[in-house]
């Protein structure tokens, strides 16, 4: 099989369909949206609430202020910056990572929640009795997720930034807009959410309901949490050139899925074993 | 006769050790409905299947309107094939229009809203068009997977159980399509447990049982294979001319009152078991061919414990 000759129109029927059924079903996206504020609570809940809480600016206390000068050789966006807006900029900086979960629980739930939705109708059958070919089913169960996933998790930054706007000090927000945050939203962000949307797929032509699906790729969760936290305990900064490595292994790992979901989708293992 | 549309050769599935349909030959012409009975796990759903081009035989072939139905071109042959699956397997979120929409997109048909109106009539569906799937009841369901599985007017129909579990008067309407079917010249193959049904629509009859057993029409089927019945009403008591009238080989009767009820080996040994009551003396009344029915044949073909 290849994804050569994929008829674009009846790839395009089934992500319309797809899309017109997540319309219906808001409780498909339950999980994304609450992904949305638990990626932005804890950043303004740091920066902002406790700060407020203890009656004394980051700056004043003294946290994070070694951390934040010696991060200015990594994120040179902001190295103009002094004082409490240094220390402000360096941790939004450090809790944008947390939206990379944002596309990723989007795509999860979304793909699961179509495919297996699929098998839980008996919709299936009819849909491969159609010329439809494996590719182009595999191919429209991914484009409405990600499509989804990823205009949820750029509204997840826009968010961010407009929080910034309004409780930072100046000239903290313009500093999230840098290259290094094209390279985490624009181009991570969509290749992680793909990876997650066919390790969903994949784990979904296996698991027979929704919620053993999501157990099992909720996995994908696992490694982005793990840098995360890894990033707060030893206060280290993720590099431009750290993030493109990742970008580039993320284009692998999802060739890699790519190869092992069109061979998961064979029409008689789809129809044999998928009940 | 019209060309046969749907042709399988010598058709074997098996799954691992278990051999689902073994060496099933048949055809299916234009204008022609054919019905495969069988007990569960007969190998139905398999061979609908393999016709539709979802999973491919183990041996043998399939041929839709003259393509022999290949793993390199099944995307192809299915534009043929028009499966209406044994559950409707409609998005029950979306409404009956979006359903057919969505096939009527998928098999790239040229302005997909009219084919969706044209579906819908022909179902008797218009006036539903803008409700939710998962609001019908089961017989309008039904008739909306039929509804897409016409959508694309294919010549060859595959239909799976295309009664099952509906209500007396909804099954009469989608017999009715069928049949409709099969006067617009499509090939139909049925697939049901109903024999009542079976006989009312089918051509020819496949009795099935992983093998083909039978195939013929309703009436030859009932006559056929398996021998013939005769009742013969004598003056007096019958139980004495039952030797006579056993003389025929492979003759089983029994007498009761002034008749004998015998099961022959075919419908031919009638005039040799009269000649032979006449001969010996006895004074015949009536002779009574009884012709089998369906059920009848149906169990002694495929063993009673089906």
């Amino acid at each position: 099989m290849s994804l050569r000759g994929l008829a674009w129109h009846r790839v395009a029927a089934v992500a319309r369909k797809d899309a017109a059924e997540l319309a219906r079903n808001p409780g498909a996206i339950v999980p994304a949206v609450l992904m949305v504020f638990g990626s932005l609570i804890p950043a303004f809940l740091v920066v902002v609430g406790a700060p407020m809480i203890a009656g004394e600016t980051l700056a004043g206390s003294g946290e994070f202020a070694e951390e934040a000068q010696a991060a200015v050789s990594t994120i040179p966006e902001i190295a103009h910056l002094t004082g409490n807006a240094l220390i402000q900029a360096f941790l939004f900086h450090q809790f944008s990572l947390l939206q990379l979960l944002v596309p990723v629980v989007a795509a999860m739930a979304l793909a699961t929640h179509a495919v297996i939705g699929e098998k839980q109708s008996k919709a299936l059958e009819p849909l491969l009795a159609t010329p439809l070919t494996t590719v182009e089913l595999l191919a429209a169960k991914t484009l409405t997720p990600l499509v989804f996933s990823v205009a949820l998790s750029w509204g997840a930054t826009l968010l961010y930034v407009v929080g910034m706007m309004l409780v930072a000090e100046p000239g903290v927000w313009q500093t999230i807009l840098g290259p290094r945050s094209f390279l985490m939203f624009g181009v991570l962000g969509p290749l992680v959410a793909l990876a997650a949307l066919q390790i969903s797929v994949i784990v979904s032509s296996r698991a027979s309901d929704a919620r053993s699906a999501q157990q099992l790729g909720s996995l994908v969760i696992l490694p982005i949490t793990i840098v995360f936290v890894a990033q707060l305990m030893g206060a280290y900064v993720i590099a431009p050139a750290a993030l493109v490595m990742s970008a580039l292994g993320c284009l692998m790992l999802n060739a890699m899925l790519l190869w092992v979901g069109v061979r998961v989708f064979e029409r008689e293992t789809i129809l044999m074993r998928w009940k | 006769m019209p060309a046969a549309l749907l042709v399988t050769e010598h058709l074997t599935r098996s799954f691992g050790a278990r051999v689902a349909v073994r060496d099933l030959s048949l055809s299916v012409h234009a204008g022609e409905i054919v019905t495969m009975l069988g007990p569960n796990g007969a190998g139905k759903t398999t061979t609908m299947r393999m016709v539709a081009g979802l999973i491919l035989p183990t041996s043998g072939r399939v041929v839709i309107n003259q393509l022999h139905l290949t793993a390199d071109n099944a995307d192809e042959a299915r534009r043929s094939i028009g499966l209406l699956t044994e559950a409707p397997g409609l998005w029950e979120r979306l409404s009956v229009r979006m359903n057919l929409l969505t096939y009527a997109r998928l098999q790239g048909l040229p302005n997909p809203a009219q084919q969706v109106d044209t579906a819908l009539a022909q179902v008797g569906l218009s006036d539903r068009a803008h409700d939710l799937a998962g609001r019908l009841s089961k017989g309008l369901k039904q008739r909306v997977a039929i509804a897409r599985a016409l959508i694309h007017h294919p010549p060859v129909v595959l239909l799976d159980e295309p009664t099952s579990g509906l209500d007396p008067a909804s099954a009469r309407h989608v017999r009715d399509l069928i049949l409709g079917l099969c006067r617009a010249g499509r090939a139909v193959l049925v697939s049901t447990h109903n024999l009542a049904e079976a006989e009312a629509i089918s051509d020819r009859i496949a009795v099935l049982n992983t093998r083909l057993l039978a195939l013929d029409t309703p009436a030859a089927l009932r006559q056929g294979a398996s021998g013939a019945r005769v009742v013969i009403e004598v003056e007096g008591d019958a139980s004495r001319w039952l030797a006579t009238a056993s003389v025929v080989a492979g003759a089983v009767g029994a007498a009761d009152a002034s008749r004998l009820t015998m099961n022959l080996p075919a419908a031919g040994a009638i005039p040799d078991v009269v000649a032979a009551l006449v001969t010996a003396g006895a004074r015949v009344v009536r002779v009574m061919p009884e012709q089998r029915s369906l059920e009848e044949v149906y169990l002694s073909l495929v063993g009673t414990g089906a």
